[in-house]
């Protein structure tokens, strides 16, 4: 049984935590303020081997598994869940149907530059009609004379605006709807695709969110991943699998993060004269926080520790990720209220992970969709 | 026992939510968020058609109506945006202290120009984040031969860049509580708004008072009535982030139910899908439950009841329904509720910050377990 983080692992996340502090800390509120992402965090991160974590040694990658990377995000979003959002895009959902599915072409050609975070990776599954029902995806890619032609939109896509490359989601069978479906990877620079806007949003503001367009956007079919045309339904399983997991990490950063800030108001504020953390009530508050934040912590690297077993079903990432992203509210929820309008301040970051934290429990699967998948597993 | 709104109430309520119809538009609402801007010309109007004030005795110029009435309208305000609604219930907060303790004299001399459209007012009486926490009360007023001068820094005062008069608490020769009206001064005053997440179209922030001369004739009530002004305060200003928490939570539920009657998935209306309609069915739940406690509570209030109690728990209770019925309705807005094209990414800020402004569940449960229990009923 998996109990405890073991040396290795340790000593990783010691050596995650101080480069964060180093590099990412001091960048925050700056980007934030402007609404934009650090992008040259990811040659940065790329230099101190901490992009693309699962990416074998082979293509240049840190050669980790599923437990690593849940550390690494835990401590990235713990600092900031908008930059914690491109990195994990861009080593997950981004390129992981490349390395898991794609072939050794694409392989070679993109996550060499990915893993020094010289290319940066984008996703796009969700469209302006198909959110929680991603079959409902109107995107086509058609096949012609060797290569596919792109039509179609897509919205709330992370590193958007600032990728070099997107794995798209799109029908190549519409008339076999749910199953029709590949993905492919489209290139900044390729004719027909474009960047419509980028949006603006409750949190998260560090990451980058766009709105994309494909009018026409021919992709030569070896950017297909995965050999067969309606292969693409069990790669986006897959992906989502993981990512669920992620969210696990994420959620257990940002719970963390706001723990601490709040201990640390409670430590020092008083009410009526009395010391806020004399306080029954709030020693029951804080008492309560702490014990979530640690069945989180186990939820999550359980499911890690599945996933790298092999053994991870979609249940099991589902639970990860709709426990911990709803117990998370609950966290922040808490926490800004009783800090009362010194927690409103946009200067007090606690009002930062509490906007940012709302926003787990929609992407990937809103928590209503989790709820439906494992009730689906559990064969009724 | 009448349980519903007189005809003459239900007008008002009508006339409040046609004129927010009117003029309250969304580019507009997004525009004074984001900048945040007070809404300057939808006061101005408001005041012509007499929302503001309208529980004024008709003397000063007002209609002479209750507080129910005027919280009425700042529900009507709140449902249609919560932003825009939120400004127009605090141009006057600290109006109903002179209106409750003030002279004649003074209720002639700063109650006009609020109706009129001229001033605004607000209170500044905390000092820390807890603004009923006067442990820490050090604002001064030293007595002198033509007033007062008045000494202190006074946080987190709402409307603190637009107000024009002041109802501030401060200490007199060290010891005696002694509430004042201060006009603004320029040269004597300074203001340092601070940025917050949300009602970000009606500032908030510390003022600075260096030596402000006043009147002794602003001096507010009788000696001997500090507490009972503090504490009809703390009531009237909950009172009227309650009727924007009703608002709120009536607009996001009807942006909900719209929305989910439009949307598809999986071959459906959201609003067919059981989970979303129970979702919406609990809504309602909420909404009738803070409607029913905050109008009992307008009328503790009104009777100026010892121990408001149907005030203390809607504090605990719509608190809780409102921040719980607007994160619902971002969920059934699903990613672009998280954006801030969308009302609803507002409407999720700005219930945070009301809910703030009702204080914390654990305060309110203190008050009400001293009624319970007593303050002191150790053995």
């Amino acid at each position: 049984m998996f109990y405890e983080f073991d040396e290795r692992q340790r000593a990783f996340r010691e050596k995650v935590r101080q480069t964060y502090e180093k590099e990412v800390r001091p960048i925050v509120e700056e980007y934030e303020k402007k609404e934009s992402f650090p992008v040259f965090l990811f040659r940065r991160l790329g230099e101190e081997h901490l992009l693309c974590l699962r990416c074998p040694k082979k293509y240049g990658g840190p050669g980790m598994d599923k437990i690593s990377e849940c550390i690494s995000m835990e401590e990235l979003n713990r600092i900031c869940a908008g930059i914690g959002a491109g990195v994990m895009v861009h080593g997950g959902l981004g390129t992981d149907p490349i390395l898991r599915f794609g072939s050794e072409g694409l392989k070679q050609t993109y996550l060499p530059p990915a893993v020094r975070g010289e290319k940066i990776g984008a996703f796009a599954l969700t469209e302006p009609n198909a959110g929680s029902d991603a079959s409902s995806l109107r995107t086509l890619a058609i096949k012609v004379e060797g290569r596919y032609r792109l039509n179609g939109s897509k919205t709330f896509i992370t590193n958007g605006t600032i990728c070099d490359f997107v794995t798209v989601a799109a029908y190549t069978h519409p008339e076999k709807r749910g199953t029709g479906i590949n993905l492919f990877v489209v290139n900044r620079e390729d004719q027909g695709f474009s960047v419509i806007k980028k949006l603006r949003k409750l949190g998260n503001h560090t990451a980058d969110t766009a709105e994309l367009a494909f009018d026409d956007c021919f992709v030569p079919k070896e950017r297909m991943i995965g050999e067969q045309e309606c292969g693409g339904l069990e790669q986006l399983e897959e992906t989502l699998k993981s990512g669920r997991i992620t969210y696990g990490a994420r959620s257990t950063g940002v719970a963390q993060a706001a723990f601490e800030t709040t201990l640390s108001y409670v430590r020092e504020a008083k009410r009526r004269g009395n010391l806020l953390q004399k306080s029954q009530a709030i020693r029951f508050i804080l008492a309560e926080m702490a014990m979530f934040i640690e069945v989180m912590r186990y939820t999550t690297y359980r499911g890690a520790w599945l996933f790298d077993q092999g053994m991870a079903s979609m249940k099991d990432a589902s639970i990860v990720k709709l426990f911990c992203t709803e117990t998370l509210q609950k966290i922040v929820m808490k926490a800004i209220e009783i800090q009362k309008e010194a927690g409103l301040r946009t200067d007090n970051p606690i009002q930062r992970y509490f906007r940012d934290a709302r926003l787990f429990k929609i992407p990937e699967g809103t928590s209503e969709i989790q709820h439906l998948v494992i009730a689906r597993e559990l064969g009724i | 026992m009448e349980f519903e709104l007189s005809e003459e109430q239900k007008d008002i309520q009508k006339a409040a939510e046609e004129f927010a119809r009117g003029e309250f538009d969304p580019d507009l609402a997004l525009e004074l968020d984001q900048r945040g801007i007070f809404p300057e010309t939808i006061w101005k109007k408001a005041t012509r058609l007499g929302f503001i004030g309208i529980h004024y005795p008709e003397e000063v110029g007002g209609q002479g109506l209750s507080l129910l009435e005027s919280i009425l309208v700042m529900e009507a305000f709140c449902r249609r945006d919560s932003g825009i609604g939120s400004a127009l219930s605090l141009v006057d907060l600290g109006s109903d202290l002179i209106l409750k303790f003030g002279s004649r004299d003074q209720k002639e001399k700063f109650l006009p120009p609020i109706i009129q459209g001229e001033k605004q007012m607000t209170v500044a009486f905390g000092e820390s984040e807890d603004e009923q926490d006067l442990s820490v009360l050090s604002t001064q007023a030293e007595k002198r031969e033509e007033g007062y001068l008045v000494k202190g820094v006074k946080k987190y005062v709402l409307n603190l860049s637009r107000a024009d008069m002041f109802v501030i608490l401060c200490r007199e020769s060290g010891e005696q509580w002694l509430p004042l009206i201060v006009e603004k001064d320029q040269d004597r005053m300074e203001i340092y708004p601070i940025e917050k997440m949300g009602l970000k179209m009606i500032s908030s922030g510390d003022l600075h008072l260096q030596s402000v001369g006043v009147p002794y004739e602003n001096r507010l009530g009788e000696r001997g009535q500090e507490m009972d002004l503090f504490q009809y305060y703390h009531r009237v200003k909950s009172l009227r982030f309650l009727a924007q928490a009703l608002g709120l939570m009536e607009g996001a539920f009807e942006r909900a139910l719209r929305y989910s009657t439009q949307r598809e998935q999986f071959g459906r209306r959201l609003s067919q899908f059981q989970v979303i309609k129970h979702k919406l069915a609990e809504m309602q739940v909420g909404i009738e439950i803070s409607r029913s406690l905050i109008y009992k509570a307008a009328l503790e209030v009104e009777r100026g009841e010892l121990y408001p109690k149907a005030l203390f728990i809607s504090k605990i209770e719509v608190g809780r329904r409102m921040t719980g019925i607007v994160d619902e309705a971002l969920q059934i807005f699903g990613g672009y509720g998280y954006m801030a094209e969308e009302e609803i990414e507002r409407f999720y800020r700005d219930a945070w910050t009301i809910r703030t402004q009702l204080g914390t569940e654990e305060e309110m449960r203190d008050l009400l377990s001293e009624r319970i229990v007593g303050k002191k009923n150790e053995p």
